[in-house]
């Protein structure tokens, strides 16, 4: 079977400037949107665990809309309705890449306001106790003492959502967003031949994830807090609950 | 002349009425002893004294005037201390974070302080690598940098095993011969009995009685301190 497997066309393909442009495109494009989606996550977790019940009902309504609904429906309504509700969209600088980074941050912060959340909740109330004692600022306590301790909480399923986040880049495809995906089918297309450009894609695929996989655990040692056990000994803190979200079906 | 006043201080939760208009004085240099059974507020009391926790009725002043930050130190039954922080980071964090200071002269003077309650050498161990007793002597040394005007521990040795009680009180029995004006909820009478100079008894968010330690132990007046001592002893 493998007989027909060409393994100069495989090379080629791997080493083609579509597919360099297309997987740099990939990743800039999870990380533009991760980047962003913690952003929007962040104040969306803040917004859910508010006493005002305006804010919250605001925050879930959020949630609610980018979590219920399919993502691909979520790009196609940004990419071709957007530039007809408001004609500040129908215009160049407007691109696929654009559309997808709006589409793909706005889902995913609010599966980020979910972990961020999870991770907030996760902090000793003690730790906000004992600053205010202190006589630091809520804003001051949050920064300093509450977020670095969510952070250590929130990095792993974050690393998911980067993963999650970096093939939902494959669905720019149809917004014709040039990523990995689109380098293959056109290869593809042309040499009436889907092994060779198919498993070269997936090479790239493994390779991004590799390098996160690489980073993810220098950010966990970053915030493992013990003097001797930095970089060396596994954490004792067990890990907090986070909400178990599907990524099947976005 | 009192330091520290709590006039009519007055607290419900929904429909418990935990603090039932106490007023109560410390004294410059005094250490003030609260016992009384769980429940009777005064947890309560010490966190409207720390304004961790606001009066519906009442007020809580010092020198006069409403305490500003770090003027009145908390120590904590379950410490506290900052997770994310070395022993170091934790005493100076409220010199950087609320006094503003620089990070050198925080680090000069919350090294000394660390050195005050025995912990010099454990300035780059994080909370998570120090026993009980070491975290609270930390907790204890982050207030004091403060330069606090009164030092109010809740409870402060209830959440460490027997053999490391006895190194936190002699923290805090140093400070009390230091003129450090306390204010102590605990269940070490031993401590209540040479280290106060006068012990409270609480009960139902009402001081019931208050009496220099050597009265208050061998002939107190109130039924219900003789009833609770005679539990405890």
């Amino acid at each position: 079977m493998l007989a027909s497997f060409d393994s100069h066309l495989f090379w080629s393909a791997l080493t083609s400037g579509p597919y360099w442009r297309g997987a740099l495109t990939a990743l800039e494009l999870t990380a533009a949107s991760l980047a962003t989606a913690i952003v929007i996550g962040f104040f969306a977790a803040l917004g859910a665990l508010s006493e005002r019940r305006g804010i919250r009902g605001l925050t879930w309504t959020y949630n609610w809309l980018f979590r219920a609904t399919p993502t691909l429906l979520q790009l196609f309504f940004i990419w071709y309705a957007l530039p007809q509700l408001w004609s500040g969209f129908a215009s160049s600088w407007f691109t696929p890449f654009m559309a997808a980074w709006i589409a793909l941050s706005l889902n995913e912060g609010a599966y980020m306001s979910e972990i961020i959340r999870a991770g907030l909740m996760s902090v000793d109330p003690g730790q906000e106790l004992a600053g205010r004692a202190l006589g630091m600022s809520r804003r001051r306590i949050l920064r300093r003492v509450i977020v670095p301790q969510a952070v250590r909480i929130a990095i792993p399923p974050t690393g998911n959502e980067f993963i999650t986040l970096l093939k939902l880049t494959s669905l720019a495809s149809v917004i014709s967003l040039h990523e990995i995906l689109t380098a293959s089918q056109e290869l593809s297309a042309v040499k009436f031949q889907y092994t060779e450009p198919l498993l070269a894609a997936l090479v790239y695929y493994l390779a991004i994830v590799s390098l996160l996989m690489v980073l993810q655990s220098r950010l966990e040692r970053r915030y493992t807090f013990t003097s001797a056990g930095r970089g060396r000994r596994r954490r004792r803190v067990a890990p907090a609950a986070v909400p178990a979200i599907s990524h099947d079906a976005r | 002349m009192s330091v520290l006043r709590a006039f009519d201080v007055t607290k419900w939760y929904d429909d418990l009425e935990v603090l039932r208009g106490v007023t109560f004085d410390v004294e410059p240099g005094q250490v003030k002893v609260i016992i009384g059974p769980s429940g009777s507020g005064k947890s309560t009391l010490l966190r409207c004294l720390a304004l961790l926790e606001e009066p519906d009725r009442g007020e809580v002043t010092l020198e006069g005037r409403r305490p500003g930050p770090g003027e009145v130190g908390m120590v904590f039954q379950r410490f506290n201390l900052f997770q994310n922080m070395t022993a170091l980071e934790n005493v100076m964090c409220g010199l950087v974070e609320v006094k503003r200071l620089p990070k050198a002269e925080a680090r000069e003077q919350a090294t000394a302080f660390l050195d005050r309650v025995g912990l010099a050498n454990r300035a780059s161990q994080y909370p998570d690598e120090l026993s009980g007793g070491q975290q609270q002597r930390v907790a204890i040394a982050r207030a004091l940098v403060m330069k606090p005007k009164a030092m109010l521990f809740d409870e402060a040795t209830s959440a460490l095993d027997v053999e490391l009680v006895r190194e936190v009180l002699d923290v805090m029995e140093s400070l009390a011969r230091d003129g450090m004006t306390m204010v102590v909820v605990t269940h070490e009478m031993r401590f209540a009995h040479h280290a106060a100079s006068s012990v409270l008894m609480m009960d139902e968010g009402r001081i019931v009685e208050e009496a220099p330690p050597d009265e208050f132990f061998s002939a107190p007046k109130e039924e219900r301190t003789q009833r609770f001592l005679a539990l405890v002893e």
